[in-house]
């Protein structure tokens, strides 16, 4: 009984998620775009929540959401947000290709083995510590610990890199005049 | 099908889903009901701060000046203009009232009671990372101001709306990174376990710098002055409200004052002991509020205090210098911590 319903709604989800996904590459307008996009995190987020991962659900709100969408938001603002006009041209169709050669790809991956339920000892206790952010440090810090780091590399060379890209010379424009 | 949902339905129909929904009625409209007394407080202890009376011809000491407030902007025409994105125009102000009253939500103010054999308890929703639930919640808070910006089709109102997001994900860094230190302390993100572990000495005299560096981050955070640069009036007009009119201009201060009551809680909860009352012979739950109380007040304070800073300014205090104490302080309590008491302070 229960799990119908769960399913149901989990069911539900993912159709909004679908939805939403679609209207970020299907609206003209940029920023209705960012608004279905922050609309698929926060379905996904809530599919986190469903699958008792309640910190995996709130990173996802925090820094995706909150952090990652505002900036989009703040460059569609700066740049203006005016209505794209559809045209064709070589690459809306090689687009079109790439769209059929993933679904083929998510086709494939969905065919190559049947899905398993998660099977050992499932008390509800031992079903909510597998999304606490202790279970999440402990396996990032340990059998993750290498791509951890490297990560965390990788975004400090990112960030120098903007720094070095965004910094400009303060150089007057034009020499004084003497 | 429809017996699944009538036997969906059946238990969910007991105690405990009457008793959220009670909950959260009286939550959301205990909220609201606070929004008047709270500009009624605000506009009293601004006029003795500026040595004047402020609003006091509307009933006994000026009582009846937030009923009569509010009744002028249910009456008012609303405007929106021609060139705005009517959608989007109506949805801004909704965001930033629904996510002021969800991110409360969470907020325990006091041990749960027992009332009529069932355990109540004086909380929304008792979640266990419920701190990462209210930054995640208030930080969706900022696209209300965004799309207000972007939406008005005005100069000043995206002005206003990028001030504002730059200034929220500044400030929000320090913001979790100082609170971060409380929680490396308690060893928990769960709001009652941090309450909890302070039932002997509470966390700002353990934590003095990382209480100043929250406070002053929740003071931007809720864009209170004098971190109020999205709606500087010199500058910018109004700000991301500069279109708005009637009930949906109420709606943004409403927005404002909830996250205000809302920070003061996390404040007390986070350092000042949330509900203990350290000896003091108090109820629970008027130890809480009254630690509230005093916070709001210190809010309105510092806004008849301080000038507003400039926006470079700004930006630089936030990133050089409180960034880096936020994450120095964190540094120094982490090691602490596993060098001196490994199994859990206090």
């Amino acid at each position: 009984m229960f799990e119908i319903t769960y399913e149901v709604v989990v069911f539900i989800l993912g159709i909004t998620a679908v939805l939403a996904a679609f209207g970020v590459i299907l609206c003209a307008s940029p920023i209705y775009c960012a608004l279905y996009l922050i609309g698929n995190m926060v379905c996904f987020a809530l599919l986190f929540l469903l699958f008792h991962a309640e910190f995996i659900a709130a990173a996802q709100i925090i820094i995706y959401a909150g952090a990652v969408m505002i900036l989009f938001l703040f460059i569609i603002a700066l740049l203006g947000g005016a209505k794209e006009i559809a045209e064709p041209s070589v690459q809306r169709s090689s687009a079109f290709a790439f769209v059929i050669l993933l679904f083929g790809e998510l086709l494939l991956a969905a065919g190559v083995e049947p899905t398993r339920p998660i099977t050992g000892d499932l008390a509800p206790d031992v079903i909510n510590a597998i999304g606490s952010a202790k279970a999440v440090g402990i396996e990032l810090f340990s059998r993750h610990l290498i791509a951890f780091e490297l990560a965390s590399i990788l975004l400090l060379i990112a960030t120098v890199g903007i720094i070095c890209l965004a910094k400009y010379s303060y150089l007057p424009a034009r020499k004084p005049s003497k | 099908m429809w017996d699944d949902i009538l036997q969906f339905i059946d238990p969910v129909l007991n105690a405990g889903f009457i008793i959220s929904t009670i909950k959260a009625v009286v939550i959301a409209s205990a909220l609201l009901g606070i929004v008047p007394a709270l500009v009624w407080l605000e506009r009293r202890l601004m006029g003795r701060f500026q040595v004047r009376l402020g609003p006091n011809r509307v009933g006994p000491f000026g009582f009846g000046q937030p009923i009569a407030d509010s009744i002028k902007l249910f009456f008012k025409e609303s405007i929106i203009q021609s060139s705005a994105d009517k959608f989007l125009f109506h949805l801004a102000p909704a965001i930033v009232v629904f996510t002021a009253i969800v991110a409360f939500s969470v907020i325990p103010f006091g041990e749960s009671v027992t009332v009529f054999g069932e355990e109540i308890g004086l909380w929304g929703a008792n979640i266990n990372s419920g701190i990462l639930f209210v930054f995640a919640i208030s930080g969706m808070g900022v696209y209300g101001m965004v799309l207000a910006g972007l939406s008005s089709n005005n100069k000043y109102s995206l002005m206003g709306g990028l001030r504002s997001s730059a200034q929220m994900i500044s400030y929000e860094l320090t913001l979790g990174l100082s609170a971060l230190s409380v929680i490396v302390l308690a060893g928990s993100l769960n709001l009652i376990d941090l309450v909890d572990s302070q039932k002997t000495i509470p966390f700002i005299l353990v934590q003095p710098l990382a209480f100043l560096l929250f406070f002053i981050a929740g003071v931007a955070e809720t864009n209170r002055a004098p971190f109020d640069l999205p709606e500087a009036e010199q500058e910018l007009v109004a700000g991301f409200h500069t279109e708005y009119t009637g009930m949906k201009f109420a709606m943004f201060f409403m927005g404002e004052y909830i996250n205000m009551v809302t920070m003061s809680s996390l404040v007390t909860l986070l350092f000042l002991g949330g509900w203990n009352s350290y000896g003091l012979p108090l109820w629970p739950i008027l130890a809480f509020a009254g630690k509230v109380f005093f916070l709001l007040c210190v809010f309105i304070w510092l806004r008849s205090t301080f000038p507003r800073i400039r926006y470079d300014r700004l930006m630089t205090f936030g990133w050089k210098i409180l960034l880096p104490l936020c994450l120095f302080n964190l540094l120094v309590t982490a090691v602490i911590k596993v060098l001196y008491f490994p199994t859990g302070i206090l």
